[in-house]
């Protein structure tokens, strides 16, 4: 367990974290004046697009830009015979840790449909897209492999037969196996064995805010970025190293920003393009994506194939655990290491067991890239085994929540990460669901809700479903959270941290912890972000951390200002240091009426200068679990197999909740998600030809307001953690985790038919009516 | 690469098209510009006339983040083209807080609710809500929901979305009662919605 850091008391009563002030990135947002990468424009700014290949594997033979350059208004046109050939990290974490080195900027070759191949800078967006359709391109065609069946098979053509250190097989890295205890042992103790295949499809994040760049140099060849991502300072590394610059000569910048859920941790080939135009052209260039080029080109949830098998005693003790999960990775390795990592690890926790055996591969293919994406592998492992939980409730009869809570994770238990559990929030959120739901643990007659009565082809059902999430991505990286905080001459505050806000609310939850720790409003404390050349090194947003970790690292930084502060108030109060208190903005000697307010603390007075009053904070976390339970009622129509949600209620346990409201949502906008991927999204892909069939807002089916059905978020605060601000914990990736076995259990539980995969589309339904039809008229 | 000495071709987007001459009414100010003839009423507003509020989600009218009212009525500016907007009245985002800067009902309860996120979605779910309320001032939640299903938002779940349109629906229906005053206090509302669900 993390030691208690000093001041981060757990049962601390709190003034400003644990209440929805209005949030500070807001106003702009509804007025119209937040600006996005795609709202900049510099004089003289140049347009850049992408042309993307029309084959899904095949080396380029020929590439000829000279009927595009002759176009008027073209300014510039890039192949892979134009930009320095450097292999780099599609994501640009840090180096060796979840990600893999195996991308240019262009290649020769091409290893999914839609690939960038050249890039054109015009005087505007329609010249430039003109001029695309001039570039010819010829290509060697090799097999397409969309499956990762295909390129498992034996003799299947190596995607990166070029990469020195690629496994074969297709494989992005060796495959990832976790043992323990004795899974033979355990199945030969079992009363009962269940086995199954499961198949998740490829959602993806389909952010709001297509992505965009705007890149420009100075006269002394720094480079200006801005762009929409999660992680600026990877993005600055990333950049520096392929294009050859000293750190200091890169400067990213990310304003608002909206939405990434994961995915715009990477880079996408476009970025440096976009760089190496602006200085080719020596203008600015702004490359904005169009919504097709987001699924062609962006990153989607790794489709996935778990074949998993646990042994139970009659008693519901889970004797063993095996399982085998296939990611396809696409067309590069993106995330995909860590992805396959952590998602096969999750399932060593979650439901004890004592003997666990896991492997997990993931695969090249000649399919778009997957990468990470909230919920980073761990969506699809225990969506395989919530719903094999259910199966084997049913076959033992017993409660399948009943179930699920004998086998919860509990205090001290060893978490995926290698860390003990910290408290019984599992338990405490399947207990409370129940109780809200009106969910008993007995069996018999029917221990889940009352079922609706069917209503012509209507039939309904109640399922649920569990998880955990780490909040920061230890131990697959070694992360760390900087803050800065000034304490201003007027007793305002300002907060520097290197953190992004995806459009969660971070900046909001992190100028409430630190005006807790100053003991100021929170309106007196403004925040700074989103400039590499201003900020402190951050890692970037991802990984359910910004609470956890940038949190920490700010109630950190805060609490250096705050002593210094309070040394400047004893002087002034002519008193201890020691013994003085600071709230709403006044520093009192403890237990009197000797106050100052922090405005006159800070005021310049005879013999003494304005101060300067700055803290640093650092925090290098280790791991803290998040836990849910979702309850959710369906109704299926059996004529037409059409799925709708009735009603969510998801209980979610993160520690100490910072912003309410904000948590709420991102729970609902998570559960929105995750019913979206359980029912109707799928990023579809051609098997023979690899290319998207459905690149569109239309053709890919995300809920909207009239599929959404009531949410009654529930937030406990039973298992704090130490390793967090006043025990917070992260909550960003939770709320699509569960979700979507617990549709499926309802489903079931609607109409008795067993779905292991997603999304379960109408037609699917259908047909596993005729077939459950079928067997009960031949028995 | 440089640029090949090849004949210029002929091109349907000319690097210099002949712009033509628009006048209409933005945001209650008569305005007068060039436009191409093909540049949609969308990349006019947000780079011809810098009112970059509304949102470019899909450019093919699928996700309704650049809701614009013309006339009154709700349309994707994606889908119009800026020549088209012609002797009509155009609302945008930047226009919806009142001439001192007094903000809107509903961006007031957007705020107050927490129904904006990322808040790329947020000035065409507002201009929407502003056409919905102004064509049913007390919709049911299926109304509300309905009326916005033609924007996507992929934050929020909808939930506190709707929520806020529902209470500016009531606030108007009730006169003052509505409780307009801390809402639209640059200071939080700290017993807001949420923490009684713990």
């Amino acid at each position: 367990m993390t030691a208690v850091l000093p001041g981060n008391a757990l049962d601390a009563k709190l003034d400003i974290v644990g209440t929805s002030v209005r949030r500070n990135d807001v106003a702009e947002k509804v007025s119209g004046s937040a600006r996005y990468t795609a709202d900049l424009r510099l004089p003289g700014t140049l347009f850049a697009r992408v042309k993307r290949s029309t084959v899904a594997h095949a080396h380029i033979r020929r590439i000829d830009t000279r009927r595009a350059l002759a176009l008027p208004g073209v300014k510039a046109v890039l192949t892979h015979e134009d930009v320095p050939r450097v292999l780099h990290y599609g994501s640009p974490m840090p180096r060796a840790a979840s990600c893999t080195k195996d991308q240019y900027i262009l290649d020769r070759k091409v290893r999914y449909w839609g690939e960038a191949v050249a890039a054109v800078a015009a005087v505007s967006e329609e010249v430039a897209e003109e001029a695309l359709a001039l570039i010819d391109v010829e290509y060697d065609e090799l097999p397409v492999m969309t499956s990762t069946d295909a390129a498992e098979a034996p003799g299947a053509v190596q995607i990166h037969g070029d990469r020195e250190d690629a496994p074969p097989g297709n494989l992005v890295v060796p495959p990832i196996r976790v043992s323990r205890g004795d899974v033979e042992r355990g199945f030969a103790e079992a009363d009962l064995v269940v086995e199954g295949e499961y198949e998740g499809g490829r959602p993806t994040p389909a952010y709001m805010e297509p992505n965009a760049c705007l890149c420009h140099w100075d006269e002394h060849g720094k480079l200006t970025v801005h762009i929409s991502t999660q992680t600026a300072f990877m993005v600055r590394g990333a950049m520096a190293e392929v294009l050859g610059l000293p750190l200091n000569q890169v400067r990213v910048q990310v304003d608002h920003f909206g939405g990434g859920f994961g995915a715009k941790q990477d880079l996408f080939q476009s970025e440096f393009l976009c760089a190496l135009l602006a200085r080719q052209t020596r203008r600015p260039v702004m490359m904005e994506w169009t919504r097709k080029e987001t699924f062609l080109g962006g990153r989607s949830r790794h489709p996935v194939k778990v074949w998993l098998k646990q042994g139970f005693r009659r008693d519901g003790t889970i004797t063993a655990r095996q399982a085998r999960l296939v990611y396809n990775s696409g067309a590069y390795g993106s995330h995909g290491p860590g992805v396959t990592a952590v998602g096969t690890t999750s399932l060593t926790s979650l439901y004890r067991c004592e003997n666990v055996l896991l492997e997990g591969r993931c695969v090249y293919t000649n399919a778009p890239i997957a990468g990470a994406y909230r919920g980073y592998g761990v969506v699809q492992a225990y969506y395989a085994l919530d719903i094999q939980m259910d199966e084997a409730a049913e076959k033992l009869g017993l409660d399948p929540a009943a179930l699920k809570l004998k086998n919860a994770v509990r205090e001290g238990d060893i978490a995926p990460s290698g860390h003990p559990i910290v408290g019984h929030g599992l338990e405490d959120c399947i207990r409370r669901g129940m109780q809200e739901v009106g969910w008993s643990a007995e069996p018999r007659p029917r221990s889940r809700p009352p079922k609706q009565a069917p209503q012509g082809p209507l039939r309904f059902g109640w399922g649920m479903g569990c998880e955990m999430h780490g909040s920061s991505a230890y131990p697959g990286i070694k992360e760390q959270g900087n803050a800065l905080v000034k304490i201003h001459e007027d007793g305002t505050a300002t907060l520097y941290t290197g953190t992004a806000g995806l459009g969660t609310g971070a900046h909001t939850a992190l100028a409430q912890i630190v005006a807790e720790e100053l003991g100021l409003e929170f309106e007196a404390v403004s925040v700074v972000h989103g400039d590499t050349d201003v900020v402190p090194w951050d890692i970037g947003a991802f990984a359910s951390h910004t609470t956890y970790m940038g949190g920490m690292a700010a109630k950190l930084a805060a609490a250096e200002a705050r002593r210094q502060l309070l040394q400047r108030a004893a002087d002034k109060l002519e008193a201890a240091a020691g013994d003085l208190e600071v709230r709403a903005g006044v520093v009192r000697v403890a237990g009197t009426d000797r106050a100052i307010t922090v405005r006159d603390a800070m005021l310049p007075g005879r013999g003494l200068p304005s101060p300067h009053i700055v803290g640093q904070g650092t925090y290098t976390p280790t791991k803290s679990y998040s836990f849910a339970a979702h309850f959710v009622e369906v109704q299926v129509d059996t004529e037409t197999g059409q799925v709708d949600v009735l009603q969510v209620v998801p209980v979610h346990e993160v520690g100490r909740v910072v912003h309410p409201v904000a948590a709420q949502g991102q729970v609902e906008g998570g559960v929105q998600q995750g019913i979206g991927h359980t029912l109707t999204e799928n990023h579809e892909i051609d098997p023979v030809t690899g290319r998207s069939l459905n690149a569109s807002f239309v053709d890919y089916k995300m809920p909207l307001a009239m599929d959404m059905p009531p949410i009654r978020t529930i937030l406990l605060e039973t298992a704090p953690d130490p390793g967090g601000p006043w025990g917070a914990k992260g909550i960003g990736e939770d709320p699509i985790i569960a979700i979507g076995p617990a549709i499926a259990n309802a489903i079931h539980d609607a109409i008795g038919v067993r779905f292991r995969h997603y999304p379960i589309t109408p037609e699917q339904v259908l047909q596993g009516l005729r077939e459950a039809k079928g067997e009960g008229s031949a028995a | 690469m440089t640029r090949a000495a090849l004949p210029a071709l002929a091109s349907s987007a000319p690097a210099a098209p002949a712009l033509r001459s628009v006048q209409c009414t933005i945001n209650g100010e008569p305005v007068a510009f060039g436009v191409a003839p093909f540049r949609t009423l969308l990349d006019a507003l947000r780079h011809e006339l810098g009112l970059t509020g509304t949102k470019k989600g899909c450019d093919v009218g699928d996700c309704g983040a650049c809701t614009v009212l013309v006339d009154g009525a709700p349309v994707n500016a994606c889908l119009m083209l800026a020549v088209e907007a012609g002797g009509r009245v155009i609302e945008t985002v930047e226009g919806l807080a009142g001439p001192s800067g007094e903000l809107h009902p509903l961006q007031r309860n957007f705020m107050r609710c927490g129904a904006a996120q990322c808040g790329f979605c947020t000035p065409g779910i507002l201009m929407m809500s502003k056409a919905l309320l102004a064509e049913n001032p007390s919709p049911t939640e299926a109304e509300i929901r309905f009326g916005l299903a033609g924007n996507i938002c992929r934050c929020t779940g909808y939930t506190k979305i709707v929520e806020a349109v529902a209470l500016t629906a009531a606030e108007a229906a009730g006169g003052a009662a509505g409780d307009t005053s801390a809402a639209g206090r640059p200071r939080a509302a700290r017993p807001a919605p949420g923490k009684g669900t713990r």
